[in-house]
């Protein structure tokens, strides 16, 4: 019997198989449209290239007693067209599926993660891996000279490969360093327990509360330096981190039909976006986040002109702490803003969420509050709580969390691929399902793309948010996914 | 590509409507008017309207087809014995829960159709182990008064319009006073209840019509307008 490779399931995924629910299936997908109908049997030969250079995509995801793992697998991914909704689910419990989806629709070809597998900026790479083999596929005479093309994009995969598993810690699954050199890097354990001494190397693979990282991470102890908000300290012990007992307002609205995901994407030329953003003196994402919260703020009639309003941004910790690997590897950062305390033009406002952001997106912030975690995460007792108990506990986390937030935003920045590819790919389009309205910001080729999803059926908030952007003078374009009874009428199984 | 101009934007795709706003759109793609757009139309796995409508529906059929089930067994206590009361029990619970899930935003509208509900099994129950006479003289009188008391404390508790609430809660009270006619009726045994229950529903109309008259009559006006 072949003995398969298995690695625990790290640090910040373990919140996304036990927070998945039928609303929110914990998937995101990434896509990019070509200049041409997609060819599907040349995109599965470039899926089955791509596929191999990936060790870490071979993986299913498995319930042991104490914690998720993930586990190698002989499945061969297949490309399909799209038949089914945005961001479908992708696992299952006690079914062995690979934990990624590649779809092709008309000029797209779109891939959708698992998020316990990997972020986007993983799956960007896997995605730039796919389109490159594909175009020189597709375009032969275009290819570059030398293949190194496609391994640049990707830092260091076969070059410069991540840490040995020697020096992260080891079991016995482990022993083939280069095979599954994905699978046995855990970024977080590198660069947040390297300067710990270490009295037991083999033991901090089972720390429970490392799991609820990532919830506990949009945990911030210092938003709130104005005196009014002082008095909501006085409930919490003293340097809790406790989020302020503030209420959020969250919005609320009619499910879809199927609980799919209802994702809309607007796209409009980046430049006047990124100028607007400019004049305002703030960075592109807290731009366009004030301008969702505005864009709430008029469209729902239980947001008074006080209430509090909270989104919580997903930080690439590889730009601060560089690694190569495609796991999980963010921090979320929470910015809220109350209104009625002064100017709450979107401007002021993105001013206000980029002051928050900027002092928690610092490298020493950002350690210092990884560091904390995982002290916490290592407290011993946790390491013996079944599973499903801690699941429960990260779900009750994760509520918690969803409770104190009014939107989600994730901005993956300026996409550039490599030769053949990106004279080939128009814009790229990025959603994540989501359990409250949330977009996800791409661009590519001079487009900005913002995916919005959302659970409800209500579309009044995208609605404004187009309206901002064209008073704005930009110009915007919508594509919708059909979504609700009326728009689906006539389409039968 | 067809364009939105309350939007002002560009659609793509074979939308008749914008999906933003609705309004019907303009022009057409150079393709045509039926240029597919860059998602599939992915057909629903289920409706969630839908679903809760078939349950309700059958839920209904079931609960009168239990009552009616009633009518097919003798009245005396050896036909069905403790069997009836447990059936009774579970149908009118679930009528209960019915209630509360179709009416659940309006409290005040729920409140009457309880009172109603509660009445009308408990006299059918009444009438089918028989009659003795207990829910005219202690269930429909209890039922009345606490629902009195419950409406008061909702209209405190919850956020409500006066509208909302004002014609629902002359309806609970003069249901309020029906007991009364059953103590003129010579239907009840005891007369307690029934002299609560009516005392209660006066004193709440004298003070509805003396505190909110003005605003009893608009409601009244605006409902009645022929």
């Amino acid at each position: 019997m072949k003995r398969r490779h298995w690695v625990r399931l790290d640090n910040a995924s373990n919140i996304f198989p036990a927070a998945r629910s039928d609303v929110d299936p914990k998937v995101f997908r990434l896509g990019a449209e070509l200049d041409h109908e997609v060819d599907p049997a040349l995109l599965q030969a470039a899926l089955e290239e791509t596929y191999e250079r990936f060790p870490l995509y071979h993986a299913v995801l498995r319930r042991g007693v104490f914690w998720y793992y993930l586990q190698d697998s002989d499945l061969q991914p297949e490309v399909t067209a799209e038949t089914e909704q945005v961001c479908a689910p992708l696992y299952w419990a006690d079914r062995r599926t690979l934990l990624f989806r590649v779809v092709h629709h008309r000029r797209r070809v779109s891939l959708e993660v698992f998020h316990a597998l990997s972020d986007g900026t993983g799956a960007l790479w896997f995605l730039t891996d796919l389109l490159s083999t594909y175009t020189r596929r597709r375009f032969p005479g275009e290819a570059p000279a030398d293949d190194d093309a496609a391994e640049q994009v990707r830092p260091g995969a076969n070059e410069c490969p991540d840490p040995s598993p020697a020096q992260i810690g080891t079991h016995p699954g482990a022993q083939a360093a280069e095979e599954v050199h994905e699978l046995t890097t855990d970024s977080f354990a590198h660069y947040f327990r390297g300067r710990r001494r270490r009295r037991d190397p083999s033991s901090h693979e089972q720390d429970f509360t490392r799991e609820a990282a990532p919830a506990v991470l949009t945990v911030q102890e210092d938003d709130a330096p104005q005196d009014q908000w002082a008095e909501d300290a006085e409930g919490g012990t003293p340097g809790s981190s406790r989020p302020p007992r503030r209420r959020i307002h969250r919005v609320r609205g009619t499910r879809t039909p199927d609980n799919r995901t209802h994702a809309i994407e607007l796209t409009m030329p980046a430049a006047p976006v990124l100028g607007l953003a400019k004049a305002e003196g703030v960075a592109l994402t807290m731009y366009l986040t004030a301008l969702f919260f505005e864009a709430i703020r008029r469209t729902d009639e239980s947001a008074h002109t006080t209430s509090t309003m909270a989104a919580s941004v997903p930080v690439n910790l590889r730009q601060f702490f560089p690694s190569t690997s495609a796991r999980n590897f963010f921090a979320t950062i929470r910015v809220e803003h109350t209104y009625g305390q002064g100017d709450d033009s979107p401007g002021a406002v993105a001013r206000h969420l980029q002051e928050t952001f900027s002092a928690e997106a610092t490298p020493e912030a950002l350690e210092r509050r990884l560091h904390r975690l995982i002290q916490v995460e290592r407290w011993p007792l946790a390491r013996i709580v079944p599973r499903p108990l801690k699941d429960l506990l990260l779900r009750l986390i994760n509520h918690a969390n969803n409770r104190s937030l009014t939107v989600a935003i994730s901005n993956l920045g300026r996409v550039t691929l490599p030769a053949p590819a990106q004279s080939h790919v128009g814009r790229m389009l990025f959603h994540v399902s989501a359990v409250r309205p949330q977009f996800c910001a791409i661009s590519h080729d001079g487009q900005l793309t913002l995916g919005f999803t959302s659970p409800f059926v209500e579309t009044a908030p995208v609605r404004e948010y187009a309206r901002l952007l064209t008073d704005a003078g930009v110009e915007v374009s919508l594509a919708a996914a059909r979504t609700t009874e009326e728009e689906l009428a006539g389409v039968d199984a | 590509m067809r364009s939105c101009t309350d939007c002002s934007l560009q659609v793509e795709g074979d939308w008749e409507h914008c999906p933003l706003c609705g309004s019907v759109l303009h022009g057409t793609e150079p393709g045509g008017p039926g240029a597919p757009g860059p998602y599939p139309a992915v057909p629903l796995r289920f409706s969630r309207r839908r679903v809760l409508r078939v349950l309700m529906l059958t839920s209904l059929g079931v609960i009168v087809l239990s009552f009616l089930a009633q009518l097919l067994f003798r009245h005396d206590a050896e036909s069905l014995g403790a069997l009836r009361s447990v059936w009774l029990g579970i149908v009118a619970t679930w009528l209960v829960v019915l209630m509360a899930v179709s009416k659940r935003r309006n409290l005040a509208k729920f409140i009457v159709y309880l009172v109603v509900a509660a009445g009308g099994v408990s006299v059918y129950w009444d009438f089918l182990t028989q009659w003795s006479g207990w829910s005219l003289t202690y269930v429909v009188p209890i039922v009345c008064s606490a629902s009195i008391i419950g409406l008061l404390i909702t209209v405190r508790v919850v956020r409500m319009e006066l509208a909302d609430y004002v014609v629902y809660s002359g309806l609970t009270v003069l249901l309020g006073l029906t007991p009364i006619m059953f103590l003129a009726l010579g239907w009840v045994e005891v007369a307690v209840p029934s002299v609560i229950c009516g005392a209660l529903s006066i004193a709440v109309v004298v003070l509805l019509l003396t505190l909110r008259g003005g605003a009893v009559r608009h409601e009244l006006a605006t409902r009645l307008h022929l």
